[in-house]
């Protein structure tokens, strides 16, 4: 098991690598630059500024060169300075990465346990009104636009019931105590986290109903139920477990959206995330901080997707095995 | 001094203002209420955060925004278009408006305690002004000096009229910022541009990005009692309509530069919790333009424009795409610009069948396959431009020209429109001050003919006469006479049509009812809100 976790770290490397050149030359074929939108924003138009600029950003040097630089900062953890936020790159996305990882694994916990919950529910009680409502609801959580469904829970929840914030991921102006804080970010948590969360947990459910009742038709189902075991005893050793593993593959897929691709709940909920970032970066063609994000994300990736690796191992040994 | 006193008066009938807007009884004018101290403000504005706290250059309405909670200027323009003194006394020319004085307030500090000086403004004037921020606004300035602690001389080598200094001072590139901080370092890469050091009403406390920035009251401030409220919390929403929920759940008080939804408004004020006003953007009021590329041999011809001008219906652009938050312009020069604008200038009518007539004439008669082809570029930095382009789009094709449009984002708009020259049409946007010189003219001059200079001339427009009419109107120190270059400005424009606007865009401020002393500046978006207080 250590040898695959290393092979597949390994397997980063080159990653990363392709990450940096595949995006460095899109930005590069990208129309404007970062030079265009700077003297743009700042209303420049003296050649010898602009020249200043160019030589500032180290846009006087060559593509090649300058992925050339950046490959080997990178290699030396450095990630550039962006003079757009006039910030070194790392300082600006860790002040970001801590609240999407923390809406990413809520939102995943959501999708998991919501989705799976319901889906074993449907397939054990197939064809009855519940595996028709659970069917309903998926359909309507996966069609609905997850802005959307963002707003009209907010518009619930916060401004008619008043029970939860609109939008952030702390209250301002208050210094509570850790237990405290913990319980504000959790509260601020909760509308994001369900309106990714259920998106995702659509899925699931249909998934998980599918593999349920093809594992519910295999022959070991039948040898449980001949040695007189209970119903939920099936259910959740024997069924569930091999069920889970098509979930485990889909939720090792979506790890990378779910980081990246949750710029629209982070919008309607002004969640301090990646996202936003990212999409501000690359409409500006910021392209350190464009790099930067897309490298430590896909880091991020990487390493649950070893994660998901190992849950295989444990739900399924004869995976190890081979 | 008068104007302190002024600005004081204003502050109050405001306040009445408000008051009888929301339905409370109407005081006379002595009995205006007394401004509350305390409370916490959330403040937001109809964008996004911003990429630094305080960018040396400008670098758009965002850091605009929150930097000038913190840093002052010397003057600032109320809502009668007069200038009123924030860190200077008085400004004032000598007889030959070559150099101007100006007088400093005694006893400002900035938030680290030291004292404001003389040094400071020269320092500005030289060092960030001219170089940075200002640009060929200040191309005229040669030296400045410090006659003495508070008191510091700007030296010009030309005339330079009153209103056109005052309005740079006045405007987004007069900013005074700390010499103590920022001598000897790179301006634009300083820390401290992340942590501003000012003399404003507010002291930096905090920025959690993607979040808010938290500002603390200033209680040294040098216009005590204000400001009135003890903390100013300038949050982000990236979604108008999450906007609109914040203020509806009571998280937000006060949103310049259109918050919500156009639609939202309306809502918002029929609950008498809010309420809604387009005072505070005379001095920065936007405008929806079309450009016309005289590099293109059909759309340089003023007949062609004409006609295409006409064909345009600005009514339904103001009522529809901007939900009425507009109304059609006459010139590109906005009527809210009450010194400047020429009230003789009226709106072309929507009139197709007058278009067609026009362009018959101007040998382009009615065909298969269309009169002639366009490329119509609209800038797809505003949600409006994207509905704005397929409008104009549908209008040009009613009048049998094929329209080839594109709605690129913001940074290819630039590259085609203000780079590359890729156009015939395009569809962009001005926000300017009152002054003329150089926020409007700059559009239309043939030294301003910059590859790769937004909002410059980009349609390469070049007219010797109004060349001399701008040089003119930039060295005029009378007035009167230069209210009269600016009409000769207006009336050449209306013949040429190189670049005019379409609508004249209404940016409203929404605020709880209880948040008074609001908008009572030029340009509130980038007021010190120093006057701001709640009623609670």
């Amino acid at each position: 098991m250590g040898r695959i976790v290393i092979r597949r770290l390994a397997q980063v490397l080159p990653l990363l690598l392709g990450v940096i050149v595949l995006n460095f030359t899109l930005i590069q074929f990208a129309p404007g630059t970062l030079l265009d939108i700077m003297s743009a924003d700042q209303q420049v138009s003296d050649p010898v500024l602009i020249e200043r600029m160019r030589v500032l950003y180290g846009m006087d040097q060559p593509a090649i060169v300058q992925l050339g630089k950046y490959i080997w900062s990178v290699l030396t953890l450095d990630f550039g300075f962006s003079y757009r936020q006039n910030a070194p790159v790392l300082d600006v996305i860790m002040t970001h990465l801590p609240a999407t990882i923390l809406l990413m694994v809520a939102s995943i916990s959501v999708a998991l346990v919501v989705g799976v919950t319901a889906g074993v529910v449907a397939s054990v009680k197939v064809n009855t009104i519940w595996d028709n409502l659970i069917s309903l609801g998926a359909v309507f959580f996966f069609a609905a636009p997850t802005f959307w469904l963002g707003i009209m829970l907010t518009i619930l929840f916060s401004v008619k019931l008043g029970w939860l914030p609109v939008g952030g991921m702390r209250t301002v102006g208050t210094e509570p105590s850790l237990v405290g804080d913990v319980l504000d970010v959790a509260r601020h948590l909760v509308l994001p986290a369900l309106s990714l969360g259920l998106f995702y947990a659509a899925m699931y459910a249909r998934i998980m109903r599918a593999s349920m009742l093809e594992v519910f038709s295999l022959d070991f189902v039948r040898t449980a139920r001949s040695k007189g075991l209970s119903g939920s005893t099936i259910v959740v050793r024997h069924v569930l477990r091999n069920a889970l593993l098509p979930v485990v593959t889909l939720l090792g897929l979506q790890l990378g959206t779910v980081v990246g691709g949750s710029v629209v709940v982070e919008a309607v909920f002004s969640w301090p995330g990646i996202g936003s970032l990212m999409l501000d970066s690359v409409m500006s063609r910021n392209y350190p901080m464009v790099l930067g994000v897309l490298v430590l994300s896909s880091l991020v990736v990487a390493v649950s997707n070893v994660a998901v690796d190992l849950a295989y191992f444990k739900l399924d040994p004869r995976i190890r095995a081979r | 001094m008068s104007s302190i006193t002024r600005r004081r008066l204003l502050a109050g009938t405001a306040g009445i203002a408000t008051a009888a807007a929301v339905g409370l009884p109407a005081f006379g004018q002595g009995a205006a209420p007394q401004p509350k101290r305390g409370g916490t403000l959330t403040g937001t504005w109809g964008g996004f955060e911003p990429q630094a706290l305080f960018v040396p250059p400008g670098g758009g309405s965002s850091p605009y925004f929150t930097s000038t909670k913190i840093h002052e200027r010397l003057l600032t323009l109320d809502n009668d278009l007069n200038f009123v003194p924030v860190l200077a006394l008085e400004v004032t020319p000598s007889e030959d408006f070559r150099s101007y004085r100006v007088k400093l307030r005694p006893n400002v500090k900035w938030h680290d305690g030291k004292p404001l000086t003389a040094d400071d403004i020269v320092f500005n004037a030289l060092q960030y002004w001219k170089p940075l921020s200002a640009g060929i606004a200040l191309k005229a300035l040669v030296g400045a000096e410090a006659v003495d602690a508070t008191t510091a001389l700007l030296k010009f080598n030309a005339p330079l009229p009153e209103f056109f200094l005052k309005s740079v001072l006045a405007g987004k590139a007069g900013l005074v910022i700390p010499k103590h901080v920022y001598e000897g370092r790179d301006i634009l890469t300083n820390p401290a541009n992340n942590a501003p050091i000012g003399t404003g009403p507010f002291k930096f406390k905090e920025w959690v990005r993607g979040s808010h920035v938290e500002l603390l009251r200033n209680e040294d401030y040098w216009d005590a009692p204000r400001p009135y409220l003890d903390r100013l919390v300038i949050r982000w929403w990236r979604d108008p309509a999450s906007r609109s929920a914040a203020f509806e759940a009571g998280q937000l008080d006060l949103g310049v530069f259109n918050p919500t939804p156009a639609p939202d408004i309306k809502r918002l004020t029929d609950t008498g919790r809010f309420t809604a006003t387009t005072l505070g953007y005379d001095n920065s009021s936007w405008v929806s333009t079309i450009e016309f590329n005289s590099r293109r041999d059909i759309v340089k011809r003023p007949d062609v424009r004409k006609a295409i001008n006409l064909a345009i219906d600005r009514q339904f652009i103001a009522d529809t795409i901007f939900f009425g938050r507009a109304k059609p312009a006459a010139g590109p020069i906005p009527s809210t610009n009450r010194v400047f604008f020429d009230p003789a200038l009226k709106p072309y009518p929507f009139d197709l069948a007058q278009a067609g007539k026009l362009l018959d004439a101007a040998g382009f008669p009615k065909k298969r396959g269309g009169r002639f082809k366009v490329n119509l570029v609209a800038a797809g930095w505003f949600e409006e431009n994207v509905k704005l382009g397929q409008y104009v789009r549908q209008a040009l094709e009613d009048l049998d020209i094929e329209v080839d449009l594109a709605i690129p984002d913001r940074a290819t708009s630039f590259k085609r429109i203000y780079t590359d020259y890729e156009y015939d049409i395009a569809l962009s946007n001005n926000s300017g001050t009152v002054e003329l010189v150089p926020e409007w003219t700059r559009f239309v001059t043939t030294d301003n003919i910059i590859k790769g200079g937004a909002f410059r001339n980009a349609t390469g427009h070049s007219d010797p006469k109004l060349d001399d009419i701008v040089a003119r109107l930039s060295a005029e120190v009378s007035p009167d006479k230069r209210v009269a270059l600016a009409r000769e400005f207006q009336a050449n424009l209306a013949t040429s049509l190189p670049w005019t606007a379409l609508v004249e865009i209404q940016s409203t401020t929404i605020a709880r009812a209880d948040v008074r002393g609001h908008s009572l500046t030029a340009d509130f978006l980038g007021d010190s809100w120093a006057g701001v207080w709640l009623d609670r």
